[in-house]
């Protein structure tokens, strides 16, 4: 067995009205590829920031090599050893790659460079790695695989002993996919262990030694991946799934009054570089689920159908072809989306909760075509009650409020344009248990109102127990819809989620 | 092999800005052949000194996402500190040098400002560029200084080393240590890193802040070498010249292919940028255009050099 | 740990709106001000000197209104003094050849709004930022005033305009003179505007989030351009009414008017990031800004110092606004 080089004992971190880390405790050894999963805000990323020195955890500690681990900034962390690599890649796109290897280590005299040939041992790493990248190359030149590479190079070349790759595989192509792994291999025999976080199971079963389940931020279970393949691969994808997302029963679930003659939206074909042929009806008081796991294709879907990026297909809206160009179109036609961003595009900090919530039917609070600073309280007031918002009074800014609160004024402020078709991205993220409570029942009210819901979600009791239909996505593509019940297979979806087939073996 | 290096080199800004310089050159040279000749281009060239010296600065601390709007002001400022300080009997040699000197300063009060105090480069610049506007026009009444100055005031403006005005050789001069900068040393690499990727420059250990108050710094020292020039060549301190000069910079400096955004740019561009302008000018005074048109044409120029930084950027 | 979900009661917020320490800081500012000239300025309160400060201040304020929305929506607009002085040229010149004044000032209204279209067409939609897309028609509409001046025939235009030509600039209402009255009831309409109109609501919430304020349906590209439109008009007006009054069309005016513009609304509190910012405020701060222009005149303190005073008084300004928000954070 492998040594031990990071050792995580009982960490905590907390963030105003939400606990991002339990008690997290696991080891990770030399020279092995250990993964992390998890779905998103199950506490990867935190710890990940941890790591580097991005936050500084509130209880318990870290070990590396024995030794503790505190890193105030991501350069104490770098000297210490741990490079992370993240989408955002950290090149220079407008200097050559060896200007980019040798950016703040260069050889210098008065401030002057050195030339090429001094770059010494990065230049022979990167030749190794990749013997396609040229050193007098503009790094903008390159691929996004390549521009990865790079950051490989300069983290071996710092000495790095662990390098953190987040999604790494994003946004390259299925070669550079099997390079990079190559690359992977090649690393543990230098000694370097890697920390692979990625949202593919599949690529967890080829090329990790080990993997760590986080949920709610817990650390679920660590195991060898070896272990999990004792079944056979497809059952390793179900039982690391069934890890992720805990225990799911339906408990809550109650059909709504769907009236199945009124097809509200329907949608065909829609397809763009993350969608193909999506297709789908949405009637009148239906509830609609679309669940997957990160990146199968759901927000891509509410996006299009809000006019926020462009697609090719139809949409046609009680019986009218629409055009979705941009989000004004798709308002006109009767759509309200809750975005799944609340901070960049949800609220409007600076101002009010009284300010923010009439904004999509300003309408309501005139009083002869003049802003009725009466109307806007009782407004305001009526949202705060009706959905709990914790704040001091309407106007505190929505800036202060906790990110549960925030998301509570941007249901309001969706709600107040009494449209009749709701898109829900990720509508109770970053919520406490109460208020999900809470907006699920405002959700199952606007369906017995009459109105369509569909709700993107990757949090699956929040799917089986509010949803009418659940449509399951796995990479772009729509695999499966279901009728919900009592009973429904949670196994049969996570299967599906992961790109397996029900009912092959 | 070569193919493809001429291909790259065809799709550099500077080798587009090259050749419409050179359309344009020709234009204006079938036009009136006068346009070639030693004399208008000599002017050409001095005219256009000035703000080449002071771009040299601008370019590489546009590169890390800051502008400077005060060069205008510390020109007017240095003008006059200049031709004080020789009337004051102080030899031109260290005349100079103390200008160049108060040109420092001032930049160093605009790195000061947008580094420490987080002010944003408009208002920070736009505040010096008022006060020592002000404090010039203050201290000369807004009058010329004429009477009493010696007669090697005039040297840095006016002499000649062989065929070539004085202005021009400090031009060539400045303008090939600052390729030297951009192309050898930290300062140009790091410049280009501080606005190409914020993020990786600090993790690679670079420090912003210290950059960005030392090219802030070195464009005030620019300015004051600047406006010295400018005294010398009408052999005297004006506090009324230089208006919009500020803006003359920053206009090379983004036609010559640097974004306001940073990450990229080169010196070469910035110059060519400048000559395409003041060839522009001279071309349209020799065609016996009004003067102001080119006021009409410097916006226009300003937005079409922006599209274009945006249209190649991509 | 959640917050008690109950709402505690709201208190009335009115009057704390109107009056808060800001304000109350700057009205105090103004009255230390006013004394102090008072006491130091001979003729500070001359009528004649004051209905000179009532007009510069009432140019001021009436174009900024328009950019006070403006830069509450994160935008601003160099070229105002150009454009003052492009329109108030194009009115002399157009009445010079025949067209009578009313109509031509209507034109230079036009004009503006002309100027205008073209700054929210590069900032809105071609997306060139506004420091920039600005300066360049401030470059092109000071171009085309020196321009007219001289097919006109000379450096200015002064001579040959019709008899009435100045009457109306020079009018008066009551003992207001009409660029009073205008920015009066401009100021009026504004702050209604900012506070009680669903344009006004747009605006802060475009300031404060425009990628939420895109989500939300609002049309942001059109509202910016509506206000770069407006900001023109008025300034054509002015431009105008000035050129009117003074009886003369030169393309030398209003320099740096742009600069005294951004003075008062900093000085006023509107951010340059967006998403505050007030009418008020604004008043306010042109009130300090004419007052002690004045002031400073009549003390014969050389206009060149007030050029040091204003650039001062921009930088401290902002870092005093940027550090108290700092502070409440």
């Amino acid at each position: 067995m492998e040594e031990v080089i990071i050792d995580a004992k009982r960490l905590v971190k907390r963030f105003p009205g939400v606990v991002a880390l339990t008690d997290i405790s696991f080891q990770i050894r030399k020279n092995t590829v250990h993964c992390l999963v998890g779905e998103n805000g199950a506490g990867k990323s935190t710890f990940i920031k941890i790591l580097t020195g991005v936050y500084q955890a509130d209880e318990g500690e870290i070990l590396l090599n024995g030794k503790v681990h505190k890193p105030k900034n991501i350069r104490e962390s770098r000297k210490a050893g741990i490079t992370a690599i993240y989408q955002e890649l950290n090149v220079v796109d407008d200097l050559t790659v060896e200007q980019n290897l040798s950016l703040g280590k260069e050889k210098h005299r008065w401030g002057i460079v050195q030339r090429i040939s001094d770059l010494g041992k990065v230049a022979s790493i990167l030749k190794d790695l990749d013997p396609r990248i040229k050193l007098n190359q503009k790094v903008a030149t390159l691929s996004v695989a390549q521009k990865q590479v790079i950051e490989i190079a300069k983290a071996i070349s710092s000495d790095a002993n662990i390098i953190v790759m987040d999604e790494p595989t994003a946004a390259i192509s299925e070669e550079e996919v099997r390079r990079l792994f190559e690359i992977i291999q090649g690393l543990k025999q230098q000694r370097v262990t890697v920390i692979y976080i990625s949202h593919r199971l599949s690529e967890i079963f080829e090329i990790g030694d080990y993997v760590t389940v986080f949920r709610d931020g817990q650390m679920i279970n660590t195991l060898a991946v070896e272990e999990l393949n004792q079944n056979g691969r497809s059952q390793a994808s179900v039982e690391l799934v069934k890890m992720m997302l805990g225990k799911v029963l339906a408990e809550h679930y109650t059909p709504s009054d769907i009236d199945y003659q009124t097809k509200m939206l329907e949608a065909q074909n829609l397809t763009n570089n993350t969608l193909k042929k999506v297709s789908f009806d949405l009637h009148k008081g239906e509830i609609l689920g679309f669940y997957g796991l990160v990146g199968s294709g759901k927000t891509e879907t509410a996006r299009v159908l809000y006019g926020l990026d462009p697609f090719e297909g139809k949409v046609i809206i009680k019986g009218k072809e629409c055009r979705l160009g941009k989000v004004r179109d798709a308002i006109k036609a009767g759509i309200t989306m809750i975005p799944e961003e609340r901070r960049a595009e949800g609220i409007f900090g600076v101002l009010s909760i009284r300010e923010n919530i009439p904004v999509m039917k300003m309408g309501n609070v005139l009083k002869n075509r003049v802003i009725s600073r009466f109307k806007e309280r009782n407004l305001a007031l009526s949202y705060i009650q009706k959905l709990r918002v914790a704040a001091r009074n309407e106007e505190q800014s929505v800036s202060f409020l906790s990110g549960g609160n925030q998301q509570k004024v941007v249901i309001s402020k969706c709600l107040n344009s009494e449209s009749k078709i709701f898109l829900m991205d990720e509508p109770t993220r970053g919520v406490d248990v109460g208020a999900k409570e809470e907006i699920h029942n405002i959700i199952r009210e606007l369906s017995k109102e009459g109105c369509a819901i569909i709700v993107f979600s990757s949090e699956l009791p929040e799917i089986v127990n509010l949803c009418d239909r659940i449509i399951l996505m796995y990479e772009g593509e729509i695999r499966k819809v279901l009728k919900n019940h009592k009973d429904i297979d949670s196994e049969e979806i996570m299967h599906i989620i992961t790109g397996g087939q029900w009912g092959a073996s | 092999m070569t193919k493809a290096a001429l291909k790259g080199l065809i799709q550099r800004q500077e080798f587009v800005l090259f050749a419409i310089l050179v359309v344009i050159c020709t234009v204006f040279t079938i036009i009136t052949p006068l346009f070639l000749s030693a004399y208008n281009i000599g002017n050409l060239l001095k005219a256009v000194s000035m703000i080449v010296i002071v771009a040299c600065g601008g370019t590489l601390l546009m590169m890390t996402a800051n502008f400077d709007l005060s060069t205008g002001g510390n020109l007017i400022f240095s003008n006059i500190i200049f031709a004080m300080t020789c009337l004051a009997g102080v030899p031109v040699v260290l005349a100079l040098g103390i200008t160049i000197l108060c040109g420092c300063a001032i930049g160093a009060i605009n790195g000061t400002l947008v580094t420490r105090f987080a002010v944003t480069p408009f208002i920070a610049t736009l505040g010096t560029w008022f006060v020592f506007k002000g404090i010039a026009k203050a201290i000369t009444d807004n009058n010329e200084i004429k009477a009493g100055l010696p007669k090697s005031f005039d040297f840095l403006g006016q002499a000649q080393l062989g065929p070539v005005p004085m202005p021009v050789v400090v031009l060539v001069v400045i303008v090939v240590v600052f390729l030297f900068l951009e192309r050898k040393t930290l300062l140009g690499k790091y410049s280009m890193a501080i606005g190409g990727n914020p993020t990786a420059a600090y993790l690679s250990g670079i420090d912003g802040n210290k950059i960005i108050f030392l090219l802030y710094t070195i464009t005030g020292g620019l300015a004051g070498l600047a406006g010295s020039i400018a005294a010398s060549r009408i052999g005297s301190g004006n506090p009324r010249m230089g208006d919009g000069f500020e803006f003359d910079v920053i206009i090379a400096i983004i036609l010559g292919g640097t974004p306001l955004s940073g990450g990229r740019g080169t010196i070469l561009g910035t110059l060519i940028g400048a000559l395409i302008v003041a060839v522009i000018g001279s071309g349209l005074n020799m065609l016996g255009m009004l003067s102001f048109w080119q006021l009409v044409l410097k916006g226009v120029i300003l937005l079409f050099a922006i599209l274009l930084n945006e249209k190649l950027g991509k | 740990m959640i917050e008690d979900p109950a709402v505690q009661s709201t208190q009335s917020i009115r009057l704390s709106r109107i009056l808060d320490a800001q304000k109350a800081t700057l009205i105090g500012v103004i009255i230390a001000v006013f004394i102090f000239f008072t006491i130091f300025a001979p003729n500070f309160l001359n009528p004649q000197n004051l209905m000179f400060v009532i007009l510069k201040v009432s140019t001021i304020i009436i174009v900024a209104t328009a950019a006070t929305l403006l830069m509450i929506t994160g935008n601003f607009d160099l070229s105002v003094g150009s454009v003052l002085a492009f329109t108030g040229i194009m009115h002399a010149f157009m009445a010079k050849h025949g067209i009578p004044s009313g109509l031509s000032i209507v034109f230079a209204i036009g004009w503006g709004m002309l100027v205008g279209y073209l700054n929210g067409l590069t900032v809105a939609r071609l997306k060139i930022t506004p420091v920039i897309a600005t300066l360049a028609t401030m470059y092109i509409a000071r171009g085309f005033a020196f321009l007219v001046a001289r097919w006109d025939g000379g450096a200015n235009i002064s001579a040959g305009l019709p008899q009435d030509f100045s009457s109306f600039g020079r009018t008066m209402i009551g003992p207001l003179p009409l660029l009073a009255i205008i920015m009066i009831v401009l100021v009026a309409v504004f702050i209604f505007i900012e506070r009680k109109t669903v344009f006004g609501r747009f605006i802060f919430a475009m300031g404060s989030n425009p990628d939420a304020a895109r989500v939300s349906g609002i049309n942001v590209p059109g509202i910016i351009t509506s206000l770069y439109i407006i900001t023109g008009a008025f300034a054509g007006l002015c431009g105008a009414i000035q050129t009117s009054r003074i009886g003369m069309g030169s393309p030398q005016n209003f320099r740096g008017f742009e600069f005294d513009v951004l003075i008062a609304l900093i000085l006023g509190g509107t951010s340059l990031k967006g998403g505050e910012g007030s009418i008020i405020g604004m008043v306010l701060g042109a009130l300090i800004v004419g007052v002690v222009g004045n002031g400073l005149n009549l003390m014969n303190v050389s206009p060149h110092y007030q050029l040091v005073f204003n650039g001062g008084i921009l930088v401290i300004a902002v870092m005093i606004y940027q550090g108290l928000g700092k502070k409440f954070q």
